[in-house]
């Protein structure tokens, strides 16, 4: 037969039943891999957020076709730090972007991007945060199964790809700003939806963005970006038009679903109204909320490990699942942001300070009817 | 605290960023801020006169009370009439906002509109980019060395919004915040007025919320029935809450008590320390169960209550106590859990020993608990 002859297929001899070959050239991936593009399970493919840690707490990134919304914080810009992170990683990644935002220059939004940081040092002491509870695991097992094999295949390509995933995912430096010459050589589109009577215009610009991104082409197409900050601020035009604006994130999320893009919305939740609110958090495939900490406020400080550092507040409420019916359930869903060294943002899990059993607080009056007057906040 | 907010407003804004804005809401409850307002605009014409501020000078966009009002209010307050000439425009608003006396004119020829020495009448309320530029340039009139900031004062946002629409409003105060020669922008609203998105909207372009609260609240929803203490505590006395968005972040919440003098206002420090607790704020947060390195070597030093401790050394069994008597053994395989039964037996002897029956071990198996029974076969 001519299988012996075809360099195609692969003679299974192998002792075990299924092994997975990753450099098999069989139907699965018939493309090269595109920058900045990482496959996942279920033929789902991802994009870096820029930010490390939120990219492992969403499972591996943005999930390509899908909109990731991001409901602000009427009183901190935390929101501006997701989505510079954002741009600035399309923009490294070599990914066609496009950017509305209602203030009147859009383009000097761009002069705020992070740039990325040059491998250094310290990335790989940060990195290793990852590794050593798996060499850990790789010592400990003395379970006579054999699965440790597979553990070990997996594990390996992980540490000798942490180049790779470099790349996938930059380390951004929030005082340096992004160099311009990225910006020449790259397409780029700022809008203004501040003037704007309805969302026509901002429509338009959407969908022949995605036309070139359509994922019915066969071949390599890069993926693109769509960041839309504060999309109903109140000084926009349209932004007493709620019907409108639902129609509009709907007819978006149509147009990514079959294309090889992101989007990313930032909204005020608090200037809708709360039925429409809602509305717009069930359109999101990924939710996410940023949240304001108060200041100086020694309850907090007592009850936070960290809470000198923290910058703000991110909580996870969807998790994008699409070509899937397992949803992605998280350890935790509250995280705070951080900044290490002013420099790269960092998102921690909360960590509870240890109680000071002598300040007698009300961690131990945790029944219904406390004699203090004002209620622990763990009271749940 | 009050001061904190003068002061914001007295040191403006910051080279490219946009300048602060502060929002002052009232309600019918507690309806005392116009007077909070008329204290931060003369504090901050006061500032200006003596130059201690960022600002040149202070266009004040009049719509609730005519430009004499504030006339004279200054000169309550003591403040110089040059002086105030100088540094203090005021757009008129109040007097003819749509124009109408002019359409009168043609009919009756009545008396003319009087140009005041410091007040502008503007006629068109609804053509929010007139008023933009109107403010603009009465703002150019200030003069001053190196860059010229004035800030600007609206006397009620509310009635701006019975003219033109939420988003005009709201495009028209980012537009204020974002021009460069602004140095601060300041204005009041009665919330009540609107619904409740539109001091949201507002309070969103804001960076500092002052809002007013009653004293004592009212069991029912109306308010103004009930008892005349109420009212009088209310019409004279008010809980004032601020909100400042710092630059870093994070959210700074203050707290005052606010009362009515005869010059003015005046702003205590709460008789009550409230401390706000966010809370809605943390569902669950974990407990830091990684070790730091120190711990990490404590841990491994800690003597365990077990037969071997790991480390192959001859079985010694530690019994709680401080000495760790070598002679004390005991040859028993029990669990460590149960240890403590037997903690008193080993009081004297060193060869002694104990026997002991596990109480599982005489148990006859209970043909009750047969555990093939869970078995669905």
């Amino acid at each position: 037969m001519a299988t012996a002859k075809d360099p195609n297929l692969r003679p299974i001899r192998t002792s075990s039943s299924f092994s997975r070959n990753p450099s098999a050239p069989s139907v699965a991936a018939p493309s090269p891999p595109v920058p900045g593009v990482k496959p996942g399970p279920s033929g789902a493919a991802f994009v870096s957020s820029g930010i490390p840690d939120l990219d492992k707490i969403l499972g591996g990134g943005f999930l390509l076709g899908s909109v990731v919304m991001v409901m602000e914080d009427a009183d901190a810009p935390h929101h501006l730090l997701l989505l510079r992170n954002f741009m600035s990683q399309g923009i490294v990644h070599r990914q066609p972007l496009l950017f509305a935002s209602p203030a009147k220059d859009p383009r000097a939004f761009l002069g705020t991007l992070p740039s990325p940081v040059s491998s250094s040092k310290e990335e790989r002491q940060r990195a290793p945060g990852l590794d050593p509870d798996a060499k850990d695991k790789e010592k400990g097992l003395r379970i006579a199964w054999q699965y440790k094999k597979y553990f070990g295949e997996r594990q390996v390509p992980e540490l000798h790809d942490r180049g790779i995933e470099q790349d996938f995912c930059s380390d951004f430096d929030l005082r340096k700003p992004l160099e311009r010459q990225m910006f020449r050589a790259q397409q780029i589109d700022c809008i203004s939806i501040q003037d704007s009577a309805n969302l026509a215009v901002l429509r338009e610009h959407c969908s022949t963005f995605l036309s070139n991104l359509s994922r019915n082409d066969g071949g390599n197409v890069n993926a693109g970006r769509i960041a839309i900050q504060s999309l109903c601020a109140p000084q926009c035009g349209y932004s007493e038009m709620d019907w409108d604006m639902v129609s509009f994130v709907r007819s978006l999320r149509a147009m990514i679903r079959s294309s090889n893009a992101v989007a990313v919305i930032t909204f005020p939740t608090s200037v809708l109204s709360p039925s429409f609110s809602k509305r717009w958090q069930h359109l999101a495939d990924t939710l996410l909320s940023v949240r304001a900490i108060p200041d100086e406020d020694k309850e907090l400080a007592k009850l936070l490990t960290g809470y000198q550092d923290m910058v703000g507040l991110l909580h996870v409420h969807k998790v994008a699942q699409i070509n899937t019916q397992v949803p992605v359930i998280l350890e935790a869903t509250t995280f705070s942001l951080k900044m290490q060294k002013r420099r790269s943002l960092i998102l921690e899990r909360l960590n509870q300070a240890p109680v000071d059993a002598s300040s007698g607080t009300s961690y131990a009056t945790s029944g219904g009817c406390s004699g203090s007057s004002k209620g622990s906040p763990l009271d749940f | 605290m009050a001061e904190t907010i003068c002061r914001t407003l007295r040191d403006g804004s910051l080279e490219g960023e946009q300048s602060p804005a502060l929002t002052i809401k009232d309600s019918l409850q507690s309806p005392l801020g116009s007077h909070v307002f008329d204290h931060f605009l003369s504090t901050l014409v006061s500032h200006i006169s003596a130059g201690k501020s960022q600002a040149s000078g202070l266009v004040l966009v009049a719509f609730d009370r005519s430009p004499s009002f504030y006339l004279d209010l200054f000169k309550t307050k003591g403040l110089d009439a040059s002086l105030v000439d100088k540094s203090v425009r005021i757009l008129d608003c109040y007097s003819d906002p749509l124009g109408w006396k002019d359409r009168l004119l043609h009919s009756t020829n009545a008396e003319e509109s009087i140009l005041k020495g410091s007040g502008t009448v503007f006629k068109n309320v609804r053509d929010v980019n007139k008023l933009l530029s109107s403010i603009l340039d009465l703002g150019k009139g200030f003069t001053g060395e190196g860059k010229v900031r004035f800030a600007v004062a609206i006397d009620l946002v509310s009635i701006m919004l019975r003219h033109v629409s939420l988003p005009s409003v709201a495009g028209f105060l980012n537009n204020l915040r974002s021009n460069d020669q602004i140095s601060c922008i300041f204005w009041l609203i009665h919330s009540d007025l609107h619904e409740p998105r539109a001091s949201a909207a507002l309070e969103y372009i804001s960076t500092m919320v002052a809002s007013l609260e009653p004293m004592m609240q009212s069991s029912d929803g109306q308010g103004t029935s009930g008892s005349l203490l109420w009212l009088e505590e209310n019409s004279c006395k008010a809980k004032f809450h601020v909100r400042l968005k710092r630059c870093n972040g994070r959210v700074k919440l203050l707290y005052e008590e606010l009362h009515t003098e005869q010059a003015g206002i005046r702003f205590e420090a709460a008789s009550s320390v409230r401390t706000i607790v966010n809370q809605n704020l943390l569902p669950r947060v974990q407990f830091n169960l990684q070790l730091s390195d120190k711990e990490r070597v404590d841990r491994a030093r800690v003597v365990l209550p077990f037969e071997h401790q790991g480390n192959g050394e001859a079985i010694q069994i530690y019994d709680g106590r401080r000495s760790l008597s070598e002679g004390q053994k005991d040859p028993y395989l029990m669990q460590p859990s149960a240890f403590s039964h037997k903690m008193n037996t080993q009081t004297n002897n060193e060869k002694g020993e104990i026997h002991y029956i596990r109480d599982s071990d005489d148990e006859r198996p209970d043909s009750d608990e047969d555990p093939d029974d869970d078995l669905d076969i």
